[in-house]
């Protein structure tokens, strides 16, 4: 009896020895991982803990034709901050938990669909240009009210933080002189250049959004 | 002797991989700018083109390419009607269709922003799933077709049908095809009606007269030249256009078939940027039968 305590034991030590190993890709030194809620839903990030895993696929690529992938400026535009991963973890454990920010996914749904930021919502830059005629409504569900003479007011209108797929895709930047143009404050207005593909070079969570696109 | 020419040969080679090698190092950077520069016109080009909104990284700007183009008839007053890109054929055979008269013609196509709408619908529920704040309603825009269907079927006269459609546009919440817009600014329901009923005959075993519809002679607005060359007699119209006038109208008026409208409008290109934007007193050249 004893004995098969002191395997289990073993099992055991090993399995924690295990975990304890498990944790050493962690986000900064003072965390591992991070949860939130926003709206009732849990959400929560971490990194891959497989220290021998890489990039594969789309995301592996170095080089796609410029134009349209062409490398895009550190600054989209003037008072929009460029923000970096533990800045965007920021905007989602504060911002975005208040309900005085969102995130928001600029690329087309069957991108978004892949994989995502996890919090992130859909809004492909396409949406957002003057093209559509019913942008207003988008506009108006992220806060901005409609005044008296046709008018948007954007006092109330939330902090957005725009990603798409990297330094090399035009669409956040777009998205974003897009909401410039109808008038949205650029103080409201962020930009996480490194987008999916800095998201999971370092191995950070992608949620796989379900009834959404 | 052998050495020599061993020494030759290798020396050879060595210059000659210099050779190579040298322009090889320096093609990339004479070749820079060229290609940024080709990079350029290519953007320059693509951009204002109208790319189907399904292309990734592309978007469809049809108002910053027709702005510059609105502004060169300072004439122009009257309110913009919104215009779609179907054509009239289409309008008239999803009018037929909701009558229960089948054409064979191509169904009218979805219109862009139909998937804008799709789009948006989508997107505004996933900020409410985010947000929990009620997201604003998208109403329905009405179609031509459908408020002509509807008209048609109370039995309503050709001038309410006139007032409702010219009421609807007004406020640009309706989009009617470019050939319909007149040259003070209104939707010319009776070549709407007209097409409608000419389709409905052909639809239901009919001839349709397609000849001239009026006595070209003695209509206000049309001029003819004989021109003498020097073996041939040609003959050159010009038409002005009267107030109220639209282009599918004219094409009624010359060619008696709605349709015809595009012979008028690529024989005058030069001077009507789009079927649209014919003004009163604009004189618009008309092709000969071919």
């Amino acid at each position: 009896m004893m004995r098969y305590a002191a395997a289990i034991g073993l099992v055991l030590g090993i399995f924690t020895a295990d975990m304890a190993l498990a944790q050493d890709v962690r986000i900064t030194p003072a965390r591992a991982q991070t949860s939130f809620e926003i709206n009732g839903q849990t959400f929560t990030i971490a990194r891959n803990q497989d220290t021998s895993d890489t990039l594969t696929g789309e995301f592996a690529r170095t080089s796609r034709e410029c134009p349209p992938f062409c490398i895009t400026p550190m600054i989209v535009a003037e008072g929009v901050a460029t923000l970096g991963e533990l800045e965007v973890i920021r905007f989602l454990e504060q911002d975005a938990v208040a309900g005085a920010g969102l995130l928001i996914d600029s690329r087309l749904p069957d991108w978004f669909v892949q994989g995502t930021i996890p919090g992130a919502v859909n809004v492909p830059f396409q949406t957002l240009d003057m093209a559509n005629p019913y942008r207003d409504h988008i506009l108006r569900a992220l806060g901005a009210v409609k005044l008296a003479d046709g008018t948007l007011d954007f006092g109330q209108a939330r902090a957005l933080l725009l990603f798409s797929n990297g330094a090399w895709s035009d669409q956040s930047p777009r998205a974003i002189r897009s909401l410039l143009d109808a008038g949205y404050p650029a103080s409201k207005l962020s930009h996480y250049r490194g987008g999916m593909q800095s998201w999971r070079a370092l191995g950070l969570t992608v949620a796989i959004p379900r009834n959404e696109g | 002797m052998i050495r020599m020419t061993l020494a030759f040969f290798v020396f050879a080679l060595v210059l000659c991989a210099f050779i190579i090698l040298r322009p090889g190092r320096d093609a990339p950077r004479a070749q820079a700018p060229d290609m940024t520069q080709d990079v350029e016109v290519t953007r320059a080009v693509m951009d204002p083109l109208l790319t189907p909104p399904a292309a990734p990284e592309t978007v469809v700007v049809a108002e910053p390419v027709a702005a510059p183009v609105v502004a060169a008839p300072a004439m122009r007053i009257t309110p913009q009607i919104a215009t779609i890109d179907s054509s009239m054929q289409a309008t008239t055979a999803a009018v037929l269709a909701g009558l229960g008269v089948q054409t064979g013609a191509e169904p009218l196509p979805t219109p862009a922003t139909d998937e804008m709408r799709d789009a948006t619908v989508a997107i505004l529920s996933n900020i409410t799933a985010r947000t929990g704040a009620p997201a604003p309603e998208i109403t329905q825009r009405p179609t031509l077709d459908a408020i002509v269907v509807q008209a048609l079927q109370e039995g309503q006269s050709d001038d309410y049908i006139d007032a409702l459609i010219n009421a609807a546009a007004a406020t640009g919440d309706l989009a009617v095809p470019e050939i319909l817009v007149t040259s003070d600014g209104r939707v010319d329901t009776a070549v709407l009606l007209a097409d409608i009923v000419a389709q409905a005959t052909v639809a239901t075993g009919g001839q349709i007269n397609s000849s001239p519809a009026i006595d070209l002679d003695d209509s206000a607005g049309v001029e003819v030249r004989i021109v003498q060359r020097a073996d041939e007699t040609v003959q050159a119209r010009f038409y002005t256009v009267q107030a109220g006038d639209s282009l599918g109208a004219i094409a009624i008026k010359f060619f008696g078939d709605v349709n015809r409208y595009t012979t008028i409008f690529e024989a005058n290109r030069g001077t009507l940027s789009s079927p649209d934007r014919i003004r009163t007193g604009q004189r618009l050249v008309i092709p000969n039968e071919a």
